[in-house]
């Protein structure tokens, strides 16, 4: 097999790496819907303003005439208990979700990432200090862990984020982790070393290039994951104060009043469904464009 | 010839990749006769590992048999339906892998696996058979492959064995069911050239004492010229030459066939390494070197009481076996690790504490980083020795020069380049910082041997250019008989011998250094009867035991 891989290697030398990742991308179905999915989620989350139907829905607005309205034409996700579009609750609640997810992985992961190339490459104790307390971390029920903080500070938007943070950094880091010492032990390591490259270079330009490919896939993976935890946190209550909406906490609201008005419940919970089965088909969908095994 | 085993006629096979359909073999005929040995030679993507895997009918899911037939025993088997083909392999054909280790499975022991391959292939023929019986075949399979103690093999884990040792049982495997054509890919590449040796002299007391007909798929002509009657050489998918081993290593006429046997650095005849160096003062002087691995108490010995010097302008040579201590050698003396004895001196400064010497690794796909293009890699080096802006773009550009390879390539990535360009990237960003001396750690292993040529050529070019000092570590004695002006070999961690190259190959005294000259596949016969002699004691106390 390495032979005739060898020989195709070869034979693909004209193509740029570019196009064979575009390539492999374009060709998978599921990467290719995750993506649209992703992208309308991103779009309806930055828009929601304009396009919602009743935008002014978000806030402490009551009209009982209209409550629990099943979907129709003018309320597409019907109404909840105080008579609020859920349609436009649902998608200013993405909006929660999503930054939700900017806010958890833009700090967790650059930590996790230097972390786990840190303990990659430099070895001895910085290896043994830093897996010792990813270890710690990652046997804490997270969450436990993450109700214990919320319930310290203030349920939230900023404190659900640290919560999740001061958890999720701990993945990345026992990631990069196992792909930083097997590209640290390289022979093109050793020749940087030996060309008088200091550890700042060898950690950022010559192991982190090679780590991309995983940070992505897992960082997309892990949006998913995101969404569904801060929506757990949410449902609690530990997570965003009423009256702004966010998914997790309509489907807390709209449980009461199952299986009447099961459209409280099952719509915003369909868009939960939505955006993380996005996330997670372009994550299989990186995985596949960057030609990774398993 | 009408009683052929194997006749395989027209063969095309096209693989589609990326939306492109390539033609990857191109109207491939030949035939194996019944007891005949036939080798496939060619280098890297000759399309000879990819006609075996239509024979075996094991190509990969994106490859089409376009034309052509594949006939073993008077059948073809492309027609034949998947069941009937399953049954073929291990009656009329079989398969010796290449890689010793990767083809078990680590959590089995040897006998386990023997025995799935056996029950499996019973139940295919509804053919019931015990537990014990199986046990007693597969013993019986075990003694003919020269495995002396059946029953100890069988209870090992394939990490306990050596490679050799896994080798035999490899071809054991393949020897189950009494084939009539036995396909081998690469036996032994993986495997030290003594181990090599000794595999290559089984296949071939099996093939003579069964009658089998031999395929044997291999890039060395020396193996060639043991194993095989007759030769096809292929080449980018074609078959380019064929006929008879004798006639085409002796007088070829194809002149793809004639470069690869110029290319292969003789064992004997005119073109060795004579030029000496005289008595310089050692830029390098290493005095009994040892290095000991390991801790709690189990200490292992690589490297016991070396001492060498390293004379400024000559083409040093430390050769020796896998594990016999020669990378450790050469990172020490360099400064890359430190002895637990001994001293290294340079330019008569002991134990200098950074690195004076740059390397040249043996595999450049992994000694350049992916994804960094050859203009960052070759960057680096510079940018440590203070050059920016318009200095270093010169100093690279003259670099490209040195390594003759076109400017233009400073933007590729290692991916789009060849095996041979890539290691040109490599020596030429060890030439980066300007050093005195080069290690060169088996710098051409990685590579096809009419590359290797064009390799140690810029090499020697380059040390005329710049007065460098090589220090090269290698397992192949053909080569650095042709490279390496004074040689050292190493035996479990201690040289035995060292001497200028000619009288080294002229007169080898120590006994090892003999059998490891005896066990290079030569590819003509007066470099066969110029090998020394080694007599079976000899072979005893010094080969790595692939038996037990």
């Amino acid at each position: 097999m390495a032979e005739v891989k060898m020989a195709l290697d070869g034979a693909n030398k004209d193509l740029s790496a570019s196009y064979m990742m575009w390539y492999r991308f374009s060709r998978n179905p599921a990467a290719v819907i995750g993506t649209l999915i992703v992208l309308s989620a991103v779009i309806f989350a930055i828009l929601a303003p304009y396009i919602t139907p009743k935008p002014e829905d978000v806030g402490a607005v009551v009209n009982f005439r209209a409550r629990h309205l099943p979907p129709d034409a003018t309320h597409w996700f019907g109404t909840d208990k105080v008579g609020r579009d859920i349609f436009s609750r649902a998608v200013f609640g993405l909006r929660i979700s999503l930054l939700l997810v900017i806010g958890v992985l833009g700090i967790s992961v650059p930590i996790g990432t230097v972390l786990g190339l840190a303990a990659g490459y430099f070895g001895g104790w910085t290896e043994r200090i830093i897996t010792g307390l990813t270890n710690v971390m990652l046997a804490m029920p997270p969450l436990v862990m993450a109700l214990a903080v919320s319930n310290l500070l203030q349920p939230t938007l900023m404190n659900a984020m640290i919560a999740i943070t001061l958890l999720w950094w701990t993945w990345h880091a026992r990631l990069i982790y196992a792909v930083s010492k097997s590209v640290a032990s390289e022979d093109f390591i050793e020749a940087a070393r030996i060309a008088g490259a200091g550890p700042m270079h060898i950690l950022f330009r010559e192991i982190l290039p090679n780590c991309v490919s995983v940070i992505s896939v897992k960082t997309t993976l892990d949006a998913a994951f995101v969404i569904l935890f801060g929506a757990t946190l949410s449902f609690l209550g530990f997570g965003v104060k009423p009256p702004t909406p966010d998914l997790g906490s309509m489907v807390a609201d709209g449980r009461q009043f199952m299986p009447d008005f099961w459209w409280e419940v099952l719509c915003p919970g369909a868009v939960i469904l939505y955006v993380t089965l996005g996330f997670n088909l372009l994550g299989d969908g990186l995985r596949d464009m960057f030609d990774m095994e398993g | 010839m009408s009683d052929a085993l194997l006749k395989v006629e027209g063969l095309d096979v096209l693989f589609t990749s990326y939306g492109q359909t390539r033609q990857v073999l191109r109207d491939i005929s030949f035939t194996v006769g019944a007891g005949e040995r036939v080798a496939l030679i060619g280098e890297t993507g000759s399309g000879k590992s990819v006609t075996a895997k239509a024979i075996l009918g094991t190509l990969p899911r994106n490859a089409t048999v376009s034309a052509g037939r594949i006939e073993v025993a008077g059948r073809n088997v492309l027609e034949l339906p998947r069941g009937e083909r399953d049954a073929l392999k291990g009656s009329a054909f079989s398969l010796i892998m290449q890689d010793p280790l990767s083809s078990f499975n680590p959590v089995f022991k040897i006998g386990t696996h023997l025995d799935d391959v056996l029950r499996f292939a019973d139940r295919r023929e509804g053919v019931k058979s015990s537990r014990a019986e199986r046990r007693a075949r597969i013993a019986a399979v075990l003694r003919r492959v020269q495995l002396a103690d059946p029953d100890r093999v069988m209870n090992a884990y394939p990490s306990e064995l050596s490679g050799g040792m896994r080798q035999r049982v490899l071809i054991g495997l393949a020897l189950l069911h009494q084939p009539k054509l036995l396909i081998a890919d690469e036996p032994g590449t993986a495997l030290d050239v003594t181990t090599q040796d000794e595999i290559l002299n089984l296949i071939n007391t099996l093939v003579a004492e069964e009658g089998m007909a031999l395929l044997m798929i291999t890039h060395n002509l020396g193996v060639v010229r043991k194993v095989a009657d007759r030769v096809v050489v292929m080449r980018h998918g074609d078959i380019v030459e064929a006929g008879p081993c004798a006639k085409i290593l002796a007088s070829p006429e194809h002149e793809y066939t004639i470069g690869l046997l110029d290319a292969v650095p003789p064992l004997y005849g005119p073109r060795v390494q004579t030029q000496q160096i005289s008595a310089q003062a050692p830029i390098v002087s290493a005095t009994g070197l040892g290095k000991e691995f390991g801790r709690h108490g189990k200490r292992f010995t690589a490297v016991k009481d070396v001492s060498i010097a390293l004379r400024e302008g000559e083409i040093f040579g430390l050769a020796g076996e896998s594990g016999s201590g020669k990378t450790t050698v050469a990172r020490m003396m360099m400064g890359l690790s430190r002895p637990t004895s001994g001293s290294v001196s340079v330019d008569g400064t002991p134990n200098p504490g950074r690195p004076l010497a740059q390397i040249v690794y043996q595999n450049p796909g992994t000694s350049l980083n992916p994804k960094r293009t050859v203009k960052q890699s070759l960057g680096l080096p510079l940018k440590y020795a203070g050059l920016t802006g318009g200095a270093r773009d010169a100093r690279m550009a003259e670099l490209m020069e040195l390594v003759r390879l076109p400017v233009s390539y400073l933007a590729k990535y290692p991916h789009e380049l060849s095996g041979g360009q890539k290691q040109r990237v490599a020596i030429a960003r060890a030439l980066a910082a300007d050093p005195k001396v080069l290690i060169l750690d088996e710098p051409t292993a990685a590579l096809d041997v009419s590359v290797q040529k064009t390799v140690i050529e810029l090499l020697l070019q380059l040390r005329e250019e710049l007065g460098l000092t090589y220090f090269m570590i290698s397992h192949d004695l053909s080569l650095m008989r042709n490279f390496c002006s004074r040689l050292a070999i190493m035996l479990r961690g201690e040289i035995v011998e060292e001497g200028a190259t000619p009288e080294i190959f002229a007169d080898p005294k120590h006994p090892y250094t003999r059998a490891l000259i005896a066990a290079i596949p030569v590819v003509t016969d007066d470099e066969e009867r110029h090998k020394p002699a080694v007599s079976p004691e000899e072979r005893a106390a010094f080969l790595v035991k692939t038996t037990d």
